[in-house]
């Protein structure tokens, strides 16, 4: 008798979790965390620079990385995981098995937002030895930015799952996914930073709070001089991660259910 | 009170696929007796693949619906696809699994036990002569290989319709022939195929029941022997032993059951012969009664072929 759905969300987030571990994504993903754990805590002392003395301003230095890893998990583990079925004909065994489009896509959602969990675990889990290790305490407020972090992680991976059902190859998908957020929110924001309009919309401002939460906004450069980024108050930005986690996960479900497997 | 329509394994109705501008599929009325091998004929780009492709929805069609086993495939896909195995083209497979692996993820899709998928593993991977790659990983494996694979996955759970589109595309013809035994077997176990093919003698060899297509039409169907035995005669090529006069060539056209004779080589004609294996038994019989020195008497393609041929070259005219 053919499993119910949830029972296949399962199988198949098992599934895409050994394709993690197999294709060695995950291993890449954790030797890039033991490189930046590595290098924040080894420059200082090889350059003379003393460690903050408190665990949010030694913890901070660490979330400015968070961002950027969010974004390599949601590429990693979300950008290609529908448009791969097509693009390399795994679709042709997988689709006609008794499990609808939608319980694929869900199960899919559940092996990347558990893969970017993971990920994140270890790096805040990393910050706070650390942070016990050098300053002797860490804080709630670590434990914090890594729910931000998560919820930030979410958002992306919403994201990353639309455009995998929309383009039609894997590098387009990854490489969007990757500009999106790297630049052209980036891009959007810098305009928006010279009118009137608080770019509060925008998930790259939203994800300000990971870093706010262990200490006061920093300035950004920019030309004419540092200015500060634009960040929303935590419950607006939590709003907006997800806002943009849903809006891009139901239609990552509808546009795949609909998408014909062609050629 | 059963419902008839549940036994129907394969049902099309109205199935139709566009393309833009381009009819890939017009209104297909098609029904897949139970138990049958049904062969589905057609030239590349006839319509075979989109009529499958809709059947596993793969496709959406454009109007008409696909039934399986009674269910609406577009309306209730998980239960339609329930009891069915396919091979569509060639798949491709997770280069990171092995064979036991894929079949494992397959089967506890399909609701198996995990000792029901061990076992069921490891007798459809030694039909299709995998058993010694088991555990090998699938990305080092060749065209050839993978097909095999997807002919195992496809029996994994024992179904009750099995849709095959080109099984034998990319295998060895010892493959070929493998897999043709394969399909003998499931039809002797009672289940029904639906296997799409451009090799007639393929189709002929195993297949009960064909249904031919060309440009998205269906041009005819119906049973082999009966399809074979309306067919405008086989081609026959007979050499003798010695030339042939223009006589002899103009009395052997003559003879009831020989529809036509030409004389390709002096010693070589090619007849066309009317019905099956009995009629061609009657014309050989009839030329060595006659004392013409025999020496090779050969049907030049099948009853279904020449079928085939006719209405291929039919509907290109219209």
């Amino acid at each position: 008798m053919t499993p119910g759905s949830f029972q296949q969300v399962v199988i198949v987030a098992e599934h895409e979790f050994r394709k993690y571990l197999r294709g060695r994504r995950l291993l890449g993903m954790v030797i890039l965390l033991a490189l930046i754990v590595g290098l924040i805590l080894g420059l200082p002392p090889a350059l003379g620079v003393p460690y903050a003395t408190t665990p949010n301003a030694f913890a901070a230095t660490f979330a400015n990385f968070t961002g950027v890893l969010v974004l390599l998990c949601g590429v990693l583990f979300a950008a290609d995981a529908l448009v791969s079925e097509h693009e390399k004909r795994t679709g042709y065994f997988l689709f006609p098995n008794p499990v609808r489009r939608e319980a694929i896509v869900a199960g899919k959602l559940v092996a990347s937002l558990a893969a970017t969990a993971l990920v994140l675990f270890l790096f805040y889990g990393a910050i706070a030895i650390a942070a016990l290790a050098v300053t002797g305490a860490a804080s709630w407020e670590i434990a914090l930015s890594y729910g931000y972090a998560l919820a930030y992680g979410t958002c992306v991976v919403g994201v990353a799952f639309l455009l995998s059902a929309v383009m039609r190859t894997t590098i387009s998908a990854t490489l969007l996914t990757f500009f999106l957020f790297f630049l052209i929110f980036t891009i959007v924001s810098g305009v928006l930073g010279a009118t009137d309009i608080d770019p509060w919309f925008l998930p790259t401002s939203a994800s300000g709070i990971i870093g706010n939460v262990l200490g006061p906004p920093t300035t950004a450069p920019g030309p004419g001089g540092g200015f500060f980024a634009y960040v929303p108050d935590v419950t607006t930005s939590l709003i907006v991660f997800g806002a943009y986690f849903l809006i891009g996960a139901l239609a990552a479900v509808l546009i795949y259910a609909r998408r014909e497997l062609v050629s | 009170m059963t419902d008839l329509r549940t036994e129907i394994p394969l049902e099309t109705r109205g199935l139709g696929k566009d393309y833009g501008d381009f009819a890939a599929l017009r209104s297909l009325d098609l029904a897949i007796p139970e138990g049958t091998c049904f062969g589905y004929l057609g030239p590349n780009g006839a319509g075979k693949t989109t009529t499958i492709k809709i059947a596993t929805d793969l496709l959406r069609p454009t109007r008409g619906k696909a039934f399986v086993f009674g269910v609406d495939v577009r309306r209730e896909p998980r239960k339609a696809l329930a009891r069915v195995g396919t091979v569509i083209e060639t798949p491709e497979f997770y280069g990171y699994l092995t064979p036991l692996e894929t079949l494992a993820y397959a089967g506890r899709l399909r609701g198996m036990t995990r000792k029901d998928i061990a076992a069921r593993s490891e007798d459809v991977l030694r039909t299709v002569k995998l058993e010694g790659w088991a555990d090998r990983r699938i990305q080092k494996f060749s065209k050839g290989m993978k097909q095999r694979l997807a002919v195992a996955q496809a029996l994994l759970n024992e179904p009750d319709l099995v849709i095959l589109d080109e099984p034998t595309s990319g295998l060895d013809p010892r493959g070929m022939a493998e897999v043709r035994e394969i399909i003998k077997g499931l039809k002797r176990a009672g289940h029904t195929v639906f296997m799409s093919s451009h090799l007639l003698g393929e189709v002929q060899e195993v297949c009960d029941d064909v249904a031919l297509l060309n440009h998205g039409k269906l041009l005819v169907s119906g049973s082999v022997r009966d399809l074979s035995a309306a067919a405008n005669g086989t081609v026959v090529v007979a050499s003798f032993a010695r030339p042939v006069s223009e006589e002899e060539v103009a009395w052997i056209a003559g003879q009831p059951g020989i529809a036509d004779a030409v004389r390709e080589r002096p010693d070589t004609l090619t007849l066309r012969v009317p019905g099956g294996d009995d009629a061609r038994s009657r014309v050989l019989a009839v030329l060595v009664k006659r004392g013409l020195p025999v020496s090779a008497f050969r049907p030049e393609g099948s009853a279904l072929e020449q079928l085939y041929m006719e209405h291929i070259k039919e509907s290109e005219r219209a």
